[in-house]
């Protein structure tokens, strides 16, 4: 089952776009259509595999919803990723780069924040960042846990991103 | 193992493991083509006997085995035919829910400059003249006609058929004919009577037969502005007729009046499909497009012979090129033509039930035969083995889908989006057709087709508010997203 990121409509595995609204499901930046105009997408390259592993997984737990942008990146295959943007030279790689997304400009820090699944509950932490984290609008403390809830929306410095849990 | 020697398999167009049947099925054919008393072209008396010649040895198993025994191992290729297979993932998953794959399947000339000279022409122009076709629109057909009469060449035949409630031929079916008699025929035509389509068909089809010849392109352009009742039945049976004898059907439509689920259904029989003529000013500019396209047929259609496979479904075949339209699911699919310029593509949704990935590691999504007959060719085409199978795995592939099947889906669900609109609203469910609409529009104007995203508002605005689409707006909405969907092939292929 894939759930539209856009109208929450399940749609069968394998499935390329979204029965009901027409929301485009897989490979989002594979594609470098001549109908996106805004020249950003146009030359990113995503490096990561995790774009991908929702298309025919039941494997996904949730999604990071990019509310500027629209894409829906899941998370799957693990219980804890680190949130930023990967830059040159850099030692320590962040699980999810969202440089492809105007992380830098957005003001996203290279270890931004993390996120991680404990059992039923979900845990947010910021690293540290520059701009800083917010959740639903209020500002974190550096590296201390808050708990994190289906459709909050969390900031990373002003990139806005919304959690969406899968139901299991 | 002399390389001169004749390969009769190749002759009669079959498999090297062609059972006696097909043998015979395809010498029947080949005779029938080829026979002396009525081949005309240079050579055919020899292809003849050479396919009788073919027929003696491998009809007789004994003969068969020993002129097997001199081949050269079998080498599958086609030489004449090139075909491609896009999935949109590398597996399946094993899964305990029904699963989607999507297939683009392409096929093309092999040589990409070929040498073969153009097919001359066949073509019945089937034309309405109901009394709602007086005035301009009628005005526009006649001048149309004249134009395309002049611009045809010695070996083509063009015949017309006018019909109302009963047909009349205008022009019959001949070879040669005096040009300057038929435009004075043409010219008088009136508006009169009702629509009955079966009539014209019937009598376009038969003038098509007058001169039936399967190196020509057999054409029937049936043109209408009004709707049919009561005779689709028969209309529809007609048109398989037509497809048995490879006698393509193109319908167009003028203005919003006709039914275009109709004319689709008819064109889609023998692998055509419907235009929409919203301005009887485009009559022209329509009718000439699609004679140059039969011009530069390079085979009339491909056939798709397949044996369903077990909790597998094919939810919908649709082309994408050379002309946009619906593919129906039926034994054979007609798939539709190649043209010199624009290979044949069409796209499959397969449904995958969870029976169908057993205990196997590979599951077979259809298994068939691509048979094309190319019409400027006097020898059979081999026929194509076409396979689809998916190895079976634990885990989805993390490989992006292939551009191609995305940029054919994004514009597809487009076409998609409107068709369900149209369902919903057929089926009185008025507010989850408005939501379609309006989706529908949201990815237009995010595709930048601003002014089609406007009439799909619209649209919207009129079934919320009245509960009824505009006069030709279903129409418009549809033949708009099904020609964006060809545009999006151009831009790629440019």
């Amino acid at each position: 089952m894939i759930v539209c990121s856009s109208c929450k409509h399940a749609n069968m595995d394998g499935a390329m776009f979204c029965a009901e609204c027409g929301a485009q499901l897989v490979g989002k930046d594979s594609f470098t259509t001549q109908t996106i105009s805004d020249d950003k997408f146009r030359d990113s390259k995503v490096s990561t595999g995790d774009l991908y592993q929702s298309f025919d997984g039941g494997e996904a737990w949730g999604s990071l919803h990019l509310l500027d942008t629209g894409q829906v990146l899941p998370l799957s295959s693990g219980n804890e990723f680190t949130i930023g943007r990967i830059s040159e030279g850099q030692p320590i790689m962040p699980d999810i780069d969202l440089s492809p997304y105007k992380a830098y400009a957005a003001g996203v820090s290279r270890l931004h924040a993390v996120i991680k699944r404990d059992g039923a509950r979900l845990i947010f932490m910021d690293l540290g960042s520059a701009n800083g984290t917010y959740i639903n609008g209020k500002k974190l403390s550096p590296n201390v846990e808050q708990n994190l809830n289906n459709g909050d929306i969390i900031a990373l410095g002003k990139m806005k991103i919304q959690i969406l849990l899968e139901d299991k | 193992m002399s390389s001169s020697k004749p390969d009769y398999y190749a002759i009669l167009g079959v498999f090297r493991d062609a059972s006696q049947e097909e043998i015979k099925r395809a010498y029947f054919e080949a005779a029938q083509r080829l026979h002396p008393d009525k081949n005309v072209a240079a050579g055919e008396t020899e292809l003849f006997l050479e396919t009788q010649q073919a027929y003696e040895v491998l009809s007789n198993p004994k003969r068969r085995s020993m002129y097997d025994a001199t081949l050269p191992p079998d080498v599958e290729g086609n030489t004449v035919i090139k075909h491609e297979v896009f999935f949109s993932r590398p597996n399946l998953v094993k899964l305990g829910e029904p699963q989607l794959i999507y297939v683009l399947l392409e096929v093309g000339p092999r040589e990409e400059k070929t040498t073969i000279p153009s097919p001359p022409l066949n073509i019945c122009l089937v034309l309405d003249r109901s009394t709602s076709m007086q005035g301009e629109k009628l005005d526009i057909v006649k001048a149309t006609a004249i134009q395309l009469l002049r611009s045809l060449r010695p070996e083509d035949v063009l015949s017309m058929v006018a019909f109302s409630d009963r047909a009349e031929v205008i022009i019959p079916a001949s070879i040669k004919l005096d040009k300057k008699m038929q435009e004075g025929r043409i010219q008088m035509m009136q508006a009169s009577g009702a629509t009955e389509i079966y009539t014209g068909l019937e009598a376009g089809l038969k003038e098509i037969r007058r001169t039936l010849d399967p190196s020509r392109v057999n054409h029937v352009i049936l043109l209408t502005d009004g709707q049919t009742y009561g005779d689709e039945q028969a209309c529809l049976k007609l048109a398989e007729e037509a497809a048995a004898q490879n006698v393509g059907i193109t319908g167009m439509g003028i203005g919003h009046e006709w039914n275009d689920i109709f004319l689709d259904a008819l064109a889609s029989k023998t692998g055509g499909s419907s235009a929409y003529i919203s301005k009887p000013k485009d009559i022209e500019h329509l009718l000439v497009e699609k004679f140059k396209a039969l011009i530069s047929t390079y085979a009339d259609e491909v056939l798709l012979e397949f044996t369903e496979q077990e909790n597998v479904k094919i939810n919908y075949a649709f082309r994408l090129q050379p002309e946009g339209g619906s593919v129906e699911i039926e034994m054979p699919m007609h798939l539709g033509p190649i043209l010199r310029d624009a290979p044949l593509q069409v796209l499959f949704e397969f449904l995958v039930s969870p029976g169908a990935l057993g205990d196997d590691d590979i599951a077979t999504l259809l298994s068939g035969t691509l048979k094309t007959s190319i019409t400027a060719r006097p020898t059979p085409v081999p026929p194509i083995r076409l396979h689809l199978t998916r190895a079976v795995q634990q885990n989805p592939s993390a490989d992006p889908p292939p551009t191609r099947i995305l940029s054919a889906l994004a514009r597809l669900t487009l076409y998609r989006m409107q068709e369900r609109a149209r369902e919903a609203a057929d089926a009185g469910q008025f507010d989850t057709a408005v939501r379609h609409l309006k989706n529908l529009a949201t990815h237009l104007l995010s595709q930048g087709e601003h002014s089609l995203a406007k009439t799909a508002l619209f649209e919207a605005e009129n079934l919320e508010k009245m509960h009824a689409w505009s006069a030709g707006g279903n129409k418009d909405i549809k033949y708009s997203t099904r020609a964006l969907l060809l545009s999006g092939v151009k831009e790629k292929a440019g």
